[in-house]
This record gives structure tokens, sequence and C-alpha cells, in this order.
């Protein structure tokens, strides 16, 4: 029996390899805009502005207090009451983002804050523009402390993608449930999935805890 | 060339300038002493707007240097700023960042801010030293190319901050005559610093500080050998024979 359902595995394995385009397209989407929102929510925490701060602040706390699936069901099933309705993929997206870039908001604010006020000081006497001072001396400087964390955050993001399968895109883990009705063999099944999910993982795993030796000096 | 009128600012509770009027000529060598947390600190640092005061005026070069209007970058790019702490940049070579302010700020090109830069590093002694980073070099080195980095920008005004407090005593003599030389060649200097040797030899006046006033002025000898109020006798003994 094992050896029938192994089989019909291997038939299938090209809808595996569909899930796993798109949990790949999902996750890296993901990680480009939630890197880009991130920074700029993390510049902005670690800014001067008290009402921005403390908006950002109540969103990454509300964030980080909620379950991500709550997120995401919100976004799929509460926005439409409000008028407005996202197709599952975008609506995946739109959570991810929302979600991914208050995490790194964290990370990049944490980074920006342990370079010392000396280094802004020196940016804004020799006349550089606060965007500048951010570009060319803070940031530099602060990706030491924000690369090993970082790419951590992203082998968090890229294993949450799995979450969005409850509003049925049709991504590894969703691609994993519906074979599973077809071959009752759950261990051989998800741990497919699982190993196709640890592809992606690895090599960012990889990468921080080399970014991580290597900040450390 | 520098002008305070009735120049207040607090922090908080604490009256740090205390209707401050000062005037100070091109080409003249300001020094300033006074006790910690007498806000000599805090003056200098106003002069380019790196705090906000209050109440008064700070007229540089006909600028009028807190008003709203005021383009800060061009004001900042003619007074140069020497830290205490050097604050340089770690991840940058001694050269590029000599090089960054007038290639960001002036829209200099490279190879012509580079030959400015080189040129500032020989004036502080450093020609060597250019491919080097700060972590490498000693106190002294880095607050010389700290001192180059303000000049690349060609400033009409020179301010220090205690710039030889942070470093050892055998590194404070090489950074003081890169100080000497500047003012042999006529720059503005204001500079904080209870160093009395400098002061005697180069300081066209000297200013003493207390609780946020100025309690004193006068040209260094007069001021050292004969100061007029008992605070600050009290003062240049203190720091006499320390």
């Amino acid at each position: 029996m094992m050896a029938f359902y192994f089989s019909r595995l291997v038939e299938i394995f090209p809808f595996f390899l569909k899930g796993l385009w798109m949990t790949t397209q999902i996750a890296f989407i993901s990680l480009f805009t939630c890197t880009i929102l991130g920074f700029v929510l993390g510049i902005l925490r670690s800014g001067k502005n008290k009402i921005t701060k403390r908006l950002i602040g109540v969103y990454v706390s509300f964030v980080r207090g909620t379950p991500f699936v709550v997120q995401v069901f919100i976004v799929f099933f509460i926005l439409p009451e409000w008028g407005i309705q996202l197709k599952a993929f975008p609506a995946a997206l739109l959570a991810m983002a929302i979600m991914g870039s208050a995490f790194i908001c964290e990370i990049v604010a944490g980074g920006i804050n342990s370079i010392s006020k000396g280094q802004w000081e020196a940016g804004t006497v020799s006349g550089l523009t606060l965007i500048q001072q951010l570009r060319l001396v803070i940031i530099p400087q602060a990706m030491k402390v924000i690369l090993p964390p970082l790419v951590g955050q992203y082998v968090l993001l890229i294993k949450d993608t799995s979450v969005v399968s409850v509003i049925g895109v049709m991504e590894l883990t969703r691609v994993g449930w519906v074979t599973v009705m077809r071959i009752p063999e759950g261990l051989m099944v998800f741990s497919l999935v699982g190993a196709l999910y640890f592809v992606i993982s690895y090599p960012l795993i990889l990468l921080s805890n080399y970014l991580e030796r290597r900040m450390a000096i | 060339m520098i002008e305070f009128k009735h120049v207040n600012k607090w922090f908080g509770k604490l009256h740090v300038l205390n209707d401050v009027n000062l005037n100070i000529a091109e080409g003249e060598v300001l020094v300033i002493c006074g006790p910690s947390g007498s806000g000599k600190s805090t003056l200098i640092r106003c002069i380019n707007r790196l705090e906000p005061i209050q109440r008064g005026e700070i007229i540089v070069d006909g600028v009028p240097v807190h008003d709203k209007k005021t383009n800060l970058t061009k004001l900042r790019a003619d007074i140069g700023f020497v830290f205490q702490q050097f604050h340089l940049y770690p991840h940058m070579t001694v050269l590029q960042n000599v090089m960054l302010a007038p290639v960001n700020v002036k829209k200099m090109s490279a190879a012509a801010a580079e030959e400015i830069a080189r040129e500032k590093l020989i004036q502080v002694g450093l020609t060597d030293k250019a491919g080097a980073y700060p972590i490498q070099l000693s106190g002294g080195q880095q607050q010389r190319v700290a001192i180059a980095r303000g000049l690349a920008m060609s400033p009409k005004i020179m301010l220090f901050d205690e710039p030889t407090s942070a470093l050892d005593p055998e590194m404070i003599g090489e950074v003081l005559d890169v100080m000497v030389n500047l003012v042999s060649e006529g720059m503005t200097m204001c500079v904080v610093t209870h160093e009395m040797g400098f002061a005697r030899k180069v300081a066209d006046r000297v200013l003493f500080m207390d609780f946020g006033k100025i309690i004193e002025t006068g040209r260094p000898t007069e001021f050292f050998d004969n100061p007029q109020t008992l605070r600050a006798a009290d003062f240049i003994s203190k720091i006499l024979t320390h």
C-alpha cells in the first residue's frame, strides 16, 4: 500500500512544484515589500516625531500581539465589509506585508538606535541632510546590527506563508491539505511539504548564521 | 563674524545660556573655559544650530542662524566643528571620512574632493594614513583626521568642543600643534578648552563662563594672571593645581 501511495505521490509531484512556486512567489514578494515598508517604518520609529513614533508603536504592538491567522482573516473577511474586496492572492500578500513590516520595523529601529548620537551630529555639522546622514552614515553602520536578525526574520516569514492556506491560496501547505484527502498517508505527504519548505529556508538559515558570526567580529 | 544678541537657552528648567552677548571678529581666536556644566559647549553648539535657542539671536556672517528660513546646509558647510569624541565614521577610511562632505554637500567630483582631502591630510600630518580605518588610529590621529574633515569644506569658522579632553596626555601636543597652525592661517576659531598653554600662546581673548553666563572676558595674560572675579580666580587656581 505504501509503495502504491508513494508512486501516486510521484505522479502528482508537479502539483507540489506548483504549490512550491506559489509559496516562493508569496515569500519573495513579501520579503521585498516587508523590507521596504519595514525600513521606512523603522526609520520613522527611530526618528524625532513623537506622533508618528506613537502611531507606529501602536501598529507594531497590534501586529505582534495578535495571531497571524487572525490578521489574515481580518484582511480577507473583514475588509470586504468596508468595501475592500481582495482576491486570496493579493489578500495574502497584504496580510504578509502588514505582519512582516511590523517585525522588520522593530529590527531596523533597534539597529538605528544602536548608533551613537555623535554619528548623527558629525553628519549634521558637515552639512549633510537628514536623508544623507541616514544613507551615508547611519544605515551602513546599523546594517551590522540589522542584518543577522533580518535574515532570521526572513526565514520566519517564509514559514508563515503557510498560514495563508486558510484562505484558499494554493501554496505548498494547501497542496498538502488537498493531497492528503486523496492519498491518506499524512506522514508521507507532509514530510514532502516540510522538505520543500526546508529547501527554501535552509540557505537563508545558513546565511543568517554566517552573518551572525561575521558581524560579531 | 559671529554675534550673540541676548541669547537664552533652557534645558527644561535649567537655564544653560543666560542672556549671552558676544561678538567674535573675523580671524579672532576665542578660547572659552569654565567649570563643567557652565554652558560653554552649549554656547558653541548653538553657533551652527546643533542646539536650538529659546530667546535672542545669533548672527553668523550676516545670517540669522536660528531663523526658520535659513539654509542650514549652506551655513553648516561654512562652519567646521570638532568634537571631544572625534566622531569619525568608523565604516569609512580616513580619506573617505574627509571626502564625504565635499562630495555630498558641495557636490564636488570624487577626484576634486580627493585632491582637497589629501591636501588637508598633509596639513594635519597624516598623509600615510589615508587608507586606514579610524579604529586603527590613535586618539590624537583620529582627532587630527576630524580636523581635516572639518577643513575639507573650506570653512570660514572652526569650532572646537574640548578637542583634547578625550586624549591621552602624550597626544594632546600633536592636536594642539595642528590648531596653532590653523591660527597662523588666520582662521576664525572658537575653542572650548582648558589648555592654558594653548590659550596663552594663540588666543586673542579668553571667555570665562559659569552658570550659563559670561562672567569675565579678557586677553589671556590678563585673564590668567590677573582675573577680575573671584569665581574666575578660583577656577584658574583649580586647573593650575590639578
